[in-house]
């Protein structure tokens, strides 16, 4: 594992990253209190809910920043996909026609269920019961499919 | 709204003209049809609009079910046609029909010295008297109750002050909740709550039930169900004409004069003066909830309108510091750095030292500028410091001369220097005590400058224009506040006013009734008396 080199000698992040700096950090923070919150008390499948929901929201972030508002340039963008702030794959899935609010990549893999299929969360809310109440198992997601 | 009870009585009703028909719809409405003309309308066909309220002379409030529809009549049309945009919108709020409040007996006194009638308190804090025996129950409580009640009511308030201090104690009287007993206690008492909250359920009643009097449940043989019946029976209407026009007139917008986008461009203000990022997330913003608390927060009705004006603002914000970014000169991050250099570095530190003692400065730390610059610029300006005064003077003249006419003459100042120079570290190997008045006097032997070229005044008129819209649409929402706040007010007075004529009313009537046997004779009496002077003076005149 390479060295971890000191900020001093690391390389300036990309230009207009000072302006969404304040944002990240305030994400950053969440992450590491949803991190070290203790999980004792919750059923095992929930513990890793909120992480899965700050890492979409970040990711949501930067997506919009930069494909919808255009407010980003594209090699602060690639600094940040390289960095972690965001998660390129998820990002990848969004820009495909009905999954524009995917939760997270966990609820389209099919292979990994017992009926191959995926998410309830993927459902249309047409498609449910009337109200039926839904929360995914994977990331706690209530519903991302892209009519409802 | 509860329903009044009182209804004009059947044969009121006139009958349809032909050919009219009279229908329900599924929504429960009577409808009237014309089958020839297939005309179809809500209003009853043929019958006067204005239905004339029978003035009862004969009215007989010792009746209970007289006296009800009585007071049913006069508290009977809330005034709910002015605008009720007042929720700020959120949702279809306004058309929907408001949740009924369902009013519950919650205890009952016996009342000293009438036997069957107790006075029964509700889940709102409203009390009515109740004849078991008569089944009979009075929102008004009757005369012949009254000092009895008005003695059960002097003793609670003794006792408690006993107990406990005043603030709690009228807390209690309230009921706990948003309630307001408007007039006094002895009239009767109107419920100002708006919905049915139940959170004073617990503590209220636990509260109803230490003051009750002791042993009030004895005699008493009736159920709460029985007085449940009975609440019901008497078409509670009071008191919700107080709910209407107060609620109506909670939020402001009851008469929305912006434009829509008058109440945007608002908005924005609102966003550039709390100096929101730009590049935030709405999310963010609605956690922090600074701006919640403007008045501006609420001119756009809907949180939705609210998103897309912020939507709008970004992008906009964005482009602008885009722009601005771009047309700015880059500003040289050797400036500080040698600044800093000027003011820290000594001869007697190496670098290595110098850095470490100095690693937390913002300087020492800024990416922009390399390490291996860093330190090269600290030896050669160490190195400057060993020079005599006439050649770092000299140098700092050549670096001076090097500036162009433009940048560099008799109207600069010594504070603002070009960047060019600031950067140079010939600028600052000379100490500030001796460079300053050097860099004075050079500057003021130099010419003026070359053409003085017009480029800001446009940009003044813009931003100038960009003020005076602000400031308009600002004395736009002045006006609106206190057209609201004066409609508010006006329509307070008309509420008491109207308040104090049905009291006035009221006592006429009862003044009217309580004419008997006696009071006939003396009526005529007085009538001939006033005939016996007339004539009187008219044979005076004569």
């Amino acid at each position: 594992m390479p060295a971890i080199r000191p900020s001093s000698k690391r390389k300036a992040p990309p230009d207009g990253f000072s302006d969404i700096e304040e944002d990240l950090l305030v994400f950053g923070n969440k992450m590491k209190d949803a991190q070290n919150t203790p999980t004792d008390n919750i059923p095992k499948h929930q513990a890793q809910w909120p992480i899965f929901q700050i890492s979409h929201q970040r990711s949501r972030y930067i997506y919009e920043l930069y494909y919808e508002k255009e407010a980003i340039s594209k090699k602060l963008y690639e600094w940040l996909l390289k960095n972690g702030y965001a998660d390129a794959m998820l990002i990848a899935k969004w820009k495909k026609q009905g999954y524009e609010k995917l939760c997270c990549l966990r609820c389209v893999q099919t292979k990994e269920t017992n009926f191959n299929s995926t998410c309830i969360c993927r459902v249309p809310k047409a498609g449910l019961k009337d109200g039926q109440d839904v929360q995914c198992v994977s990331c706690g997601c209530r519903g991302c499919a892209s009519s409802d | 709204m509860l329903k009044s009870t009182y209804k004009p009585s059947p044969g009121a009703l006139q009958p349809l003209p032909p050919g009219w028909t009279e229908h329900k719809a599924p929504t429960g409405h009577t409808y009237y049809y014309h089958a020839d003309t297939k005309e179809s309308t809500y209003k009853r066909p043929g019958a006067p609009p204005s239905f004339v309220p029978q003035q009862p002379p004969p009215i007989n409030l010792s009746d209970p079910n007289v006296a009800n529809a009585f007071m049913a009549q006069y508290n009977a049309p809330p005034l709910q046609q002015h605008g009720r945009g007042g929720f700020g919108g959120r949702g279809g709020f306004q058309n929907r029909p408001r949740p009924q409040p369902t009013d519950k007996p919650r205890s009952k006194v016996a009342i000293p010295g009438h036997d069957p009638w107790i006075l029964v308190y509700t889940k709102y804090g409203r009390r009515f008297a109740y004849n078991p025996a008569k089944n009979a129950s009075y929102w008004r409580i009757p005369e012949k109750l009254m000092p009895a009640i008005l003695e059960l009511d002097q003793a609670r308030i003794r006792r408690k002050a006993g107990l406990e201090d005043e603030e709690e104690e009228e807390e209690e009287e309230e009921g706990g909740g948003n309630q307001r007993r408007r007039r006094s206690e002895y009239e009767e008492v109107e419920v100002t709550d708006d919905e049915g909250d139940g959170d004073d359920d617990g503590e209220g009643h636990a509260k109803r039930q230490r003051t009750e009097e002791p042993g009030a449940d004895g005699p008493v043989e009736f159920t709460e169900a029985d007085i449940a019946a009975q609440l019901a029976a008497m078409g509670a209407d009071y008191g919700d004409e107080e709910m209407g026009s107060d609620e109506d007139w909670e939020g402001e917008g009851a008469d929305p004069p912006f434009s829509d986008e008058d109440a945007r461009a608002l908005f924005k203000d609102l966003l550039d003066d709390f100096k929101i990022n730009p590049y935030s997330s709405w999310e963010k913003l609605m956690e922090e909830g600074k701006i919640i608390d403007d008045a501006r927060y609420t001119v756009l009705n809907t949180t939705k309108a609210r998103k897309d004006a912020w939507e709008e603002w970004t992008r906009v914000k964005i482009l602008e510091r885009k722009a601005q970014r771009a047309t700015e000169e880059k500003k040289d991050p050797r400036i500080p750095y040698l600044a800093f250099l000027q003011d820290k570095a000594t001869p007697k530190l190496y670098w290595p030292e110098f850095r470490r003692k100095y690693k937390k400065e913002g300087p020492m730390k800024d990416p922009k500028l390399a390490d291996k610059d860093r330190e090269r610029w600290y030896r050669e300006h160490n190195n400057r410091l060993k020079l005599p005064q006439s050649t770092l003077k000299s140098d700092l003249k050549t670096l001076l001369a090097s500036v162009p006419a433009s940048a560099l003459n008799n109207q600069s100042t010594p504070d603002h220097l070009p960047p060019h120079v600031l950067a140079d570290l010939r600028y600052i190997s000379l100490d500030p005590s001796i460079r300053d008045p050097f860099i004075e006097a050079y500057i003021q032997g130099l010419g003026p400058p070359p053409t003085a070229e017009e480029g800001g005044l446009e940009e003044d008129a813009a931003t100038t224009k960009a003020r005076e819209d602000r400031r308009k649409r600002e004395r736009a929402l002045q006006e609106r506040e206190r057209v609201v706040a004066e409609e508010k007010r006006r329509q307070e007075k008309r509420l008491q006013f109207e308040r104090a004529r049905l009291r006035d009313e009221e006592r006429e009537l009862e003044r009217a009734m309580v004419v008997g046997k006696k009071g006939l004779q003396s009526q005529l009496a007085g009538e001939r008396l006033a005939e016996r002077m007339v004539i009187k003076k008219e044979a005076e005149d004569s």
